[in-house]
């Protein structure tokens, strides 16, 4: 009898549980998982332009891919960006937080600000700097006045890429930041006490029991900061469109170029599966060597 | 840590150093979108005090937006955050508390599922995603743009943690006095959650106020126009000031500043939750 009720209870607590998840679950299938399949489906299959009937193609768009020497070219300038540009945010992020996780005058002011452009729109990142980069513009001024001479900045083949970096760079600092200082809050305040007593100063504080804790909150930052950077489209799309040159051709913008522009949507399906299953490599990779560091 | 007076001074300058770069781009966007028309040009080359002190401006460049597709951007950014925020949250408190309180068989499968799909970065899969709504019938619409946002993985994540540090014997006492599970919830729950449904409000606009590619893809007609994409088109017009640029750049960026300055406290614990758990 008293088995009876408990089962009973069990039965309806779980049908309430499904009704609670269901929408969130719906959403999450259709908005996320199926794109992801129909990605994979529709990159095995080409598009007539003229009939727009769509037929199974095989491994024909990844063949196309590549061995189209513009498709290696987009993924050297996607890697070499994110070789600079991530470490670069890691290592600029993880050391504003060091700065701002101390007790300092006014230090919640100072890390509001830093914090400020995290909540730019990415686009309007990019609408400030182009105007700021412009030949009469804010960066030009200001190697004025310390007696540099003005620089093309995006419309040079050989600047363009640096300058969305840099773009990126201020847009995401102070958003990593906080991870970093959320990681640093963890570190007990005995082990400082411990090494203060041993007489150990800043640096080696810093070197010793600092940085080796942060291993994870930045290990974090690199994983999720790549997912991010890999993805950068809007400055692209609106500043430079791939050029001068193909130089800033990052990897979004060719699939959006080749999906809408070109209306190739096998091809651009194609990319978008190498590019989901280049970024799982990549967090595997970066996961693997930063566990294995930590034992 | 404790440090010499000398280790504070330098520290300090430091900060403030750090704090005024990160910052004088905002700032210089600001004055300059005061200076009439493309006019804030006059005070870059020399670089004069004028270029950072917002005297002597007027408000033409903001004036000037008012009068065009700008104006209906903003309206239908505001209109699209807002459902996004009340909707995600509709779907995400009810599936949040039903991983945190109830135990169901399968529970550990579905949060896991759920984290992972979270991680699925949401613009590697908005183009086949796109694809998808042409056939559904949902391009340019208001549904298309704000559905994907919807299915919000870490504002769940971060909505469970919360609910799973409130103490059992509260829900307990709450079943005994007679309340059902939904009551608890709206009654009890919801009341001593602000700072996690606040975290998880801003988590839920800012991933809609910052989306550029989706609105691009979605809301193609003038009439729904996401501002980021009216600002975007307007600045590639030959005609256009770059002063009223500025000016749309600064009202997109005071906005969630203005959010920030009241809510940065939950919504930088909300991400420092989803980064050390995850």
């Amino acid at each position: 009898m008293y088995r009876a009720t408990a089962t009973r209870r069990k039965a309806r607590s779980t049908l309430v549980a499904v009704a609670m998840l269901s929408p969130a679950l719906i959403a999450l299938v259709l908005m996320r998982v199926v794109p992801m399949i129909s990605a994979v489906s529709q990159s095995f299959r080409h598009v007539s332009l003229a009939t727009g009937a769509s037929e199974f193609d095989g491994l024909a768009n990844y063949t196309y891919l590549l061995t189209d020497p513009g498709f290696h070219s987009v993924l050297v300038v996607t890697l070499v960006f994110n070789l600079v540009l991530n470490p670069a945010i890691v290592v600029l992020s993880t050391a504003l937080a060091l700065i701002t996780a101390q007790r300092l005058p006014l230090v919640g002011l100072w890390r509001s600000m830093i914090f400020v452009p995290a909540a730019v729109p990415g686009a309007v990142v990019a609408l400030i700097w182009s105007t700021a980069l412009q030949p009469d513009g804010l960066v030009n001024a200001l190697l004025a006045v310390v007696g540099l001479p003005p620089q093309p900045f995006l419309t040079s083949a050989s600047q363009a890429a640096f300058s969305i970096g840099i773009m990126v760079t201020w847009g995401a600092l102070g958003y990593w930041m906080i991870f970093v200082i959320a990681g640093l809050k963890d570190i007990p305040d005995a082990l400082y006490e411990a090494a203060a007593i041993d007489g150990a100063g800043w640096w080696r504080r810093l070197f010793s029991i600092t940085l080796p804790l942060l291993k994870r909150p930045m290990a974090f930052v690199l994983i999720a900061c790549t997912v991010g950077s890999f993805l950068l489209f809007a400055p692209v799309q609106i500043l430079t469109k791939g050029g001068p040159n193909g130089s800033t051709n990052l990897i979004m913008f060719d699939i959006y170029n080749r999906t809408y522009l070109l209306g190739d949507v096998g091809v651009g399906q194609a990319e978008v599966v190498i590019l989901m299953l280049l970024l799982a490599v990549i967090v595997a990779v970066q996961f693997r060597l930063l566990r294995e560091d930590r034992s | 840590m404790r440090r010499s007076r000398g280790g504070t001074a330098v520290l300090t300058t430091a900060a403030v150093l750090a704090a005024l770069a990160v910052f004088l781009p905002v700032w210089w966007v600001f004055v300059s979108s005061t200076r009439p028309g493309n006019s804030y040009v006059d005070h870059m080359t020399p670089l004069s005090w004028l270029a950072f002190v917002p005297v002597g401006g007027d408000l033409t460049n903001y004036s000037g937006l008012l009068s065009g597709p700008f104006l209906t951007g903003l309206f239908n950014s505001f209109l699209v955050a807002g459902l996004t925020i009340a909707l995600g949250l509709a779907i995400a408190v009810p599936a949040a508390y039903a991983l945190a309180t109830i135990d169901f068989p399968g529970r550990g499968a579905v949060f896991t599922f759920i984290v992972l799909v979270a991680m699925i970065p949401f613009d590697a899969i908005a183009i086949p995603l796109s694809g998808l709504f042409q056939d559904w019938n949902l391009s340019d619409s208001y549904a298309g743009l704000v559905l994907p946002a919807l299915a919000n993985g870490f504002a769940i994540f971060v909505l469970r943690q919360f609910f799973l540090g409130i103490p059992a014997e509260l829900l307990e006492a709450a079943e005994v006095d007679g309340l059902g599970r939904l009551a608890t919830l709206w009654r009890i729950v919801l009341p001593l959650s602000k700072p996690a449904l606040i975290g998880a409000g801003m988590m839920l606009f800012l991933s809609q106020w910052q989306a550029y590619l989706w609105p691009l893809l979605i809301g193609t007609s003038p009439e729904r126009q996401l501002a980021p994409i009216a600002l975007a088109n307007l600045s590639t017009l030959f005609t256009v000031d770059l002063g009223q640029i500025l000016a749309g750049s600064f009202v997109l960026t005071i906005i969630p500043m203005v959010l920030l300055l009241f809510f940065q406290k939950q919504y930088t614990e909300s991400l420092s939750t989803t980064g050390l758990k995850g």
